[in-house]
C-alpha cells in the first residue's frame, strides 16, 4: 500500500473521531468567506464599473474638439470594438418668442454602448429605458425645454435650420457630464440630422465623444496604442480617469472589500493555526510510533503534510461551493438595492477563492505541523517528551508572508499593504507585552483575591505562554471586528457627510458683477440656501518657475488635465469652507500677487511654497507667488478652485461670479424664472449626477454590512479552536478537582472566570490596538477624520468578557459532565 | 572491538563504553555509564533494575530511538551512533521491533490495521494476510475489525505483540509488556511473547521490575544508578 493510501486512511478516522472537525470548520469558513467575498467583491466591483461605465456609456472615451483619425476607428473595428460617437454643442432655440440655450446632443444609432436612456411620453409618470436614441427626423427634449418654449410632445423644435418633431421627453441620460454643454437643458437628436442642422461648421464650439466598449484586455490594448498618439486636445476617458469624484469612490469601496476579505483570512487563519496545533499535539504519539516503526522525518512530513492536503483540497472545494452559494444569498438579499443587472459570478474567481483556501492552509497550518517532523521516536518510552515549538520566526513569518501576499494581491497597492503589515506587527508586538502584562499584574494580585476568582484566573497563569496566544487570537479577532464594524460606520457616516440630503445641486454660473446682489436676493426670496459667490476669471497656468509648464507634467495626470484648458481662478480674503491648509500660511491682510495651490495639482506638478507662477489671463500676463498649498474635496459639490489668489492680483481683469445652491424637487420651476430673469447666466443641474452618486453609495454600504457577517463568523470560529486547542488538559484538570471533591457549581464559575478573564483582557487589547490601527488608516491612507470612541472601551471588553466566557464554558463543558473515571482512564 | 564483532557474527548487539548524561541546572546527570555488552542472536535478555536506574534509557539507546553521550553500539554489525536519524529510522524499520508498557496502538485503526501499518510502510503487498494470519495466531480472529477502545488492555497488548512480530525483526524490544495488566493477564502475554520469540528466533531484549519474568529470560542485565552491576 503506498503512504498515500495510509494517509488517506489516517485522515479518514481522524475526522470520523472528530479529531479534525474544527480544522475542517475553520478552514471550509476561511475558504466559504474568502470565495464568497471575492465572488461578492468581484461581482459588485464588475457590476459597479459597468454602473460606473454607463456614466461614460461605454468603457472608454475619447474626447475631442474635431472627429478624431479614420484609422484608429479602423484599429477599434479590427479589434472588434463596439463603436458609438455622439456630438455635443450648445444652441439657442428659439420657439413662440421665447429664448432658450440648450445643450444639443446628436448620438449616433449605437449609441449609448453602457447603460439606457429613459424617456417618457407623459410627464414623468411611466418611465421607458430606450437603449438607442431618437430616430432620424425625431428630437428627445428634456421637460424643463417645454415648458419654458411653449412646446408639447408632437410640436416641431427646430435645431439650427433642421425641424425635427419631438417625440419624447428625455428624463435619464447616462453620461451626463458635469460641463456647460450638459447641464443647460438637452435636446437629444440622431446624428445624421446634424447636417442638416447647419450648426457645426468648420470652427464651432463643438465636441466630439467617440465611444468604445468591449473585453477589458482589448480595451487596455487599445489604450496603450493610443494614448502616445493623442495631441493636447484630445482626451481619453475611462471609469478610473474621467469623473475623478467617481473613481475616487470605487477605489475606496475596492480597498474597503478588499481591507474585509483579509480580516476574514486572518481571523480564520487564526482559528487553522490553533486547530492544527491542537491537531498536532494529538498525534505527537502516533508519529513517535511511526518513527519507532522506521519512518524518517521527512516521511512523518508527508504523511501528514499530504493529509493536510487531501484536507485542503476537500474543504476549499466545499467552501467554494458554500462561497458560491453565499454570494448567490447575498446578491438575492441584496437584489433590491443592487443593479437590475448584476455581472455573472467569474469561474476564475472561485479558483482564486480555491487558491487562497490552500494559501491559507499552508501558510498557517504548516508551521505548526512541522513539529510532527520534530517528534522523538523516545517519546514511545517517555510521554513527557515533547518536541520543540515551532520556531516563532518560522510561524510569524509564515502567515505575515501570506497576509502580506494577500493584501497585495486584494489592494495592489504597496502603500497599503506595508501600513497594514507593518501596523499588523507592530500591533502582535504590542499585545503580546501588553498580555505578558497584565497576566504579570493578575500574578501578583492573586494571593488577595477569593478561593474561586484565584482558581480561575490560575487557569489562565498556569500556562501563561497559551494563555498568551489565546489572548492574541482573540484580540486580533475582536481588533479585526471592530476595525470592519468601525472603519464601515466612519466610512459611511464620512461619505453621507460627503453628500448631506441639503447639498448644493445647482450651480449658477457667468452671473455679472452688476447682478450678483440682485441675484443673491432673488435666491433669498425664493428661500433657497446658497453657498457663498467667487469671482471667477479665465486663465492659463503657462510657467512654473518660468519654465514652461508643459515641460513638468506628463501625460494622463491631474496635473496634464489642468494645464490643457483654462482654469477658472478667483480670489477672497478668507480660506474657502472645506478647504484646508496643508503648508505656508492664508494671506492675513490684502497682499496682491499670492497664489494658493490646491493640493493634488501641487503634487502633480511638483509645485512649492515660494514657487513663481506666470499665468495667462486673455493676452495678458500675471505672475503669483505661491503661499499655500490647500486641501479640498472636489465632491462637495460648492465651487471649488485649483488656484484662489489674493485679493488684488486679479481684480481689475473682467469677472463674472459663481455659486451653488440647494434647490428642492418641487421648487424646479424657479430655474425657468432665473434663467429667464438672468439670460446671461447658466444653471447647471447636478441634481441628477448627485442622485446616480448616492445610490452608488447606499449599494455599497448595504453591501459591507453584510461583508461583517463574514468576520463575526469567523471570529467564533476563533473562539471555539482556542477553547478546543486546551480542553483536553482542562478535561484532565477538571476531572482531577471533580475527585477531588469539587462540585460542578464551583468548576462552571471558575471556568466562567477563566474566559471571561480572557475576553476581558483580549476586548481591552483590542481596542487600544484598534485605535491605534484606526487612527493611522484615517490619517495616513483613508484620509478620513479620527475620533476616538468611548463607546468602544466600554461595549468591546465587556462584548469580550461574555461571549468568551459563554462560548468558553459551552465549549468546556464536557468537563462537567463526563465521569471523572472514564476522563482519567481516557487520558 | 571491530575486530571482535567481525569475528563474531553471532553477536547482534555490541555496545562498548555505552554513556549517557543530561545537563541539568545542578551539572551534568550521569543516566548510564560505561555499558559494555555483547548479545548473541536469538538469546533473551531482562533489564533489571529499580525506577530510575536507566533501563529504559538502555532500551532507547539499544533500539537507536536516542543518541548516547558516548560509547558505541552495533546492530547486526552495523554502528548504528554513526548514523543519522534517518538512518536509524531505516534500521529499526529492518530489524527491530517494539511492544510497549502503554500499547502505542493507533486509537483510529482497527486491530488489523494496526497490524498492518509497519509491513504497509515497507509496501508489503501481502500485509492484510500476513496480519490476518498473526492476530489468529495471538487468539485476536474475531477481533479484528475492532478499534483499541473496543479492546480489553491484555487484547491491546496482544495486537502489539502481533504488530511487533509480523514484520519478523531479528530483534524485540520490550518495555514493561505486562506493566499495565493484571497478573493473569500478563502472565498470558509473556507466555506468547516467549512462544513468538521462540517460533521467530528473534532476540528479545525485555526491560521488566517482575524478577519472575526476567528469570524465564536466558540472562539477565541488572542496573543500579546507571551502571550495570
Amino acid at each position: 500500500m503506498s503512504r498515500f493510501n495510509l494517509a488517506v486512511r489516517l485522515l479518514w478516522r481522524d475526522s470520523r473521531s472528530g479529531e479534525l472537525t474544527i480544522l475542517i470548520l475553520a478552514l471550509i469558513i476561511a475558504v466559504t468567506s474568502s470565495t464568497a467575498i471575492a465572488l461578492f467583491s468581484d461581482r459588485l466591483q464588475r457590476t459597479m464599473t459597468n454602473q460606473a461605465a454607463e456614466f461614460l456609456a461605454a468603457d472608454l472615451v475619447i474626447a475631442a474638439p474635431t472627429p478624431i483619425p479614420v484609422e484608429w476607428l479602423a484599429k477599434a473595428m479590427q479589434l472588434n470594438l463596439a463603436q458609438a460617437r455622439t456630438v455635443e454643442f450648445a444652441s439657442v432655440l428659439v420657439e413662440h418668442d421665447e429664448l432658450l440655450l440648450a445643450g444639443i446632443k446628436a448620438v449616433s444609432a449605437a449609441y449609448p454602448l453602457r447603460g439606457f436612456l429613459k424617456t417618457t411620453t407623459d410627464d414623468y409618470s411611466t418611465e421607458t429605458i430606450m437603449h438607442n436614441g431618437p430616430e432620424q427626423g425625431a428630437a428627445w427634449l428634456e421637460k424643463r425645454i417645454l415648458s419654458a418654449l411653449k412646446l408639447k410632445l408632437g410640436d416641431t423644435v427646430t435645431v439650427g435650420e433642421k425641424p425635427l418633431t419631438i417625440t419624447k421627453i428625455i428624463t435619464y441620460e447616462p453620461d451626463k457630464k458635469g460641463d456647460f454643454y450638459s447641464f443647460s437643458p438637452r435636446v437629444m437628436i440622431n446624428e445624421a440630422d446634424l447636417p442638416a442642422t447647419g450648426i457645426v461648421q468648420p470652427g464651432s464650439q463643438v465636441r466630439y465623444f467617440f465611444q468604445f466598449s468591449g473585453d477589458a484586455k482589448v480595451l487596455a490594448e487599445f489604450k496603450q496604442w493610443l494614448k502616445p498618439q493623442l495631441n493636447p486636445s484630445q482626451r481619453l476617458m475611462d471609469v478610473h480617469e474621467d469623473r475623478p469624484e467617481l473613481g475616487s469612490a470605487l477605489n475606496r469601496a475596492e480597498r474597503y472589500l478588499g481591507l474585509s476579505s483579509i480580516l476574514v483570512i486572518l481571523i480564520a487563519g487564526v482559528a487553522i493555526a490553533m486547530a492544527t496545533r491542537r491537531y498536532t499535539e494529538r498525534h505527537f504519539n502516533a508519529a513517535a510510533l511511526l518513527r519507532c516503526l522506521g519512518l524518517k522525518q521527512q516521511e512523518i512530513l508527508l504523511l501528514y503534510g499530504s493529509q493536510f492536503l487531501i484536507l485542503g483540497l476537500a474543504a476549499s472545494a466545499v467552501g467554494c461551493l458554500l462561497g458560491w452559494f453565499a454570494q448567490v444569498g447575498l446578491f438575492h438579499l441584496l437584489q433590491g438595492l443592487l443593479p437590475q443587472h448584476v455581472a455573472d459570478p467569474g469561474l476564475l474567481t472561485v479558483f482564486f477563492g480555491f487558491i487562497i483556501g490552500m494559501t491559507v492552509l499552508s501558510g498557517f497550518a504548516l508551521p505548526p505541523l512541522l513539529r510532527l517532523k520534530q517528534v522523538s521516536p523516545l517519546r514511545v518510552l517517555r510521554r513527557e517528551l515533547a518536541p520543540l515549538p515551532a520556531s516563532a520566526w518560522l510561524v510569524y513569518g509564515c502567515s505575515t508572508g501570506i497576509i502580506g501576499l494577500l493584501i497585495w494581491t486584494y489592494t495592489h497597492d504597496i502603500e497599503m499593504t506595508a501600513t497594514l503589515l507593518g501596523g499588523g506587527l507592530i500591533t502582535l508586538l504590542m499585545l503580546g507585552l501588553s498580555a505578558h502584562g497584565l497576566l504579570w499584574i493578575i500574578h501578583r494580585t492573586l494571593p488577595a483575591m477569593s478561593l474561586t476568582w484565584r482558581f480561575g484566573l490560575q487557569g489562565l497563569l498556569r500556562n501563561s505562554r497559551a494563555s498568551v496566544s489565546q489572548i492574541l487570537a482573540f484580540s486580533i479577532t475582536l481588533v479585526a471586528m471592530v476595525l470592519s464594524f468601525t472603519v464601515r460606520t466612519d466610512l459611511i457616516n464620512d461619505w453621507q457627510a460627503q453628500l448631506p440630503d441639503n447639498a448644493p445641486n445647482h450651480f449658477a454660473l457667468n452671473i455679472f458683477p452688476g447682478q450678483r446682489a440682485d441675484f443673491q436676493q432673488e435666491l433669498q426670496r425664493q428661500q433657497i440656501s446658497g453657498s457663498q459667490f467667487y469671482p471667477v476669471v479665465k486663465g492659463r497656468l503657462v510657467e512654473i518657475n518660468h519654465t514652461p509648464v508643459q515641460k513638468r507634467v506628463s501625460k494622463d495626470t491631474q496635473g496634464d488635465n489642468a494645464t490643457h484648458r483654462e482654469l477658472s481662478l478667483t480670489w477672497t480674503q478668507e480660506l474657502p469652507d472645506d478647504n484646508k491648509l496643508v503648508a505656508g500660511n492664508w494671506w492675513s491682510e490684502p497682499q496682491p500677487g499670492l497664489v494658493s495651490v490646491e493640493q493634488k495639482l501641487a503634487d502633480s506638478l511638483a509645485i512649492k511654497l515660494g514657487d513663481y507662477l506666470t499665468f495667462t489671463v486673455g493676452s495678458q500676463q500675471i505672475n503669483a507667488t505661491v503661499s499655500s498649498i490647500r486641501a479640498l474635496r472636489w465632491d462637495t459639490m460648492k465651487p471649488n478652485f485649483y488656484m484662489v489668489f489674493s485679493p488684488g492680483t486679479l481684480d481689475a481683469y473682467p469677472c463674472t461670479f459663481i455659486t451653488s445652491f440647494y434647490l428642492p424637487k418641487l421648487q424646479k420651476n424657479v430655474l425657468n424664472a432665473l434663467v429667464k430673469k438672468y439670460p446671461g447666466t447658466t444653471i447647471l443641474e447636478v441634481d441628477l449626477i448627485l442622485q446616480q452618486f448616492k445610490t452608488l453609495l447606499t449599494q455599497l454600504t448595504q453591501t459591507i454590512n453584510y461583508l461583517l457577517y463574514f468576520a463575526l463568523m469567523a471570529g467564533f470560529t476563533v473562539l471555539f479552536a482556542a477553547v478546543y486547542a486546551t480542553l483536553d488538559s482542562r478535561i484532565y484538570e477538571g476531572a482531577l478537582m471533580r475527585t477531588l471533591g469539587a462540585n460542578r457549581s464551583l468548576l462552571r464559575t471558575v471556568q466562567f472566570i477563566e474566559f471571561g478573564a480572557l475576553g476581558v483582557i483580549s476586548g481591552l487589547l483590542a481596542v487600544v490596538i484598534s485605535e491605534a490601527v484606526i487612527f493611522v488608516l484615517y490619517t495616513q491612507v483613508m484620509h478620513i477624520v479620527y475620533r476616538p470612541s468611548l463607546y468602544l472601551w466600554a461595549v468591546v471588553p465587556c462584548a469580550g468578557g461574555l461571549f468568551v466566557g459563554i462560548a468558553g464554558c459551552w465549549g468546556v463543558r464536557q468537563v462537567l459532565n463526563k465521569s471523572p473515571l472514564r476522563v482519567l482512564r481516557e487520558l | 572491538m571491530q575486530t571482535q564483532v567481525n569475528q563474531v557474527s553471532n553477536d547482534i548487539i555490541v555496545t562498548e563504553g555505552l554513556g549517557k548524561s543530561v545537563l541539568t541546572s545542578e551539572g551534568n546527570l550521569h543516566i548510564l555509564s560505561s555499558i559494555d555488552l555483547i548479545i548473541k542472536s536469538g538469546e533473551s535478555i531482562a533489564i533489571v533494575g529499580e525506577s530510575g536506574s536507566g533501563k529504559s534509557t538502555l532500551i532507547g539507546l539499544l533500539a537507536g530511538l536516542d543518541t548516547p553521550s558516548c560509547g558505541a553500539i552495533r546492530l547486526n554489525g552495523k554502528l548504528i551512533t554513526a548514523m543519522n536519524e534517518d538512518g536509524r529510522a531505516a534500521l529499526r524499520n529492518e530489524l527491530i521491533g517494539f511492544v510497549f508498557q502503554s500499547f502505542q496502538l493507533l486509537p483510529g485503526f482497527t486491530a488489523l490495521e494496526n497490524v498492518m501499518l509497519p509491513l504497509e510502510l515497507i509496501g508489503d503487498k501481502h500485509a492484510k494476510a500476513a496480519a490476518t494470519a498473526l492476530l489468529h495466531r495471538v487468539g485476536l480472529s474475531h477481533r479484528l475489525s475492532h478499534t483499541p477502545k473496543q479492546l480489553s488492555g491484555g487484547e491491546q497488548q496482544r495486537v502489539a505483540l502481533a504488530r511487533a512480530f509480523v514484520t519478523k525483526p531479528a530483534i524485540l524490544f520490550a518495555d514493561e509488556p505486562t506493566g499495565n495488566l493484571d497478573s493473569k493477564t500478563g502472565a498470558t502475554i509473556v507466555d506468547l511473547l516467549f512462544e513468538l520469540n521462540l517460533e521467530n528466533l528473534t532476540t528479545l531484549i525485555l526491560v521488566t521490575h517482575d524478577h519472575a519474568l526476567a528469570a524465564r529470560c536466558q540472562r539477565t542485565i541488572q542496573l543500579d544508578a546507571g551502571f550495570m552491576v
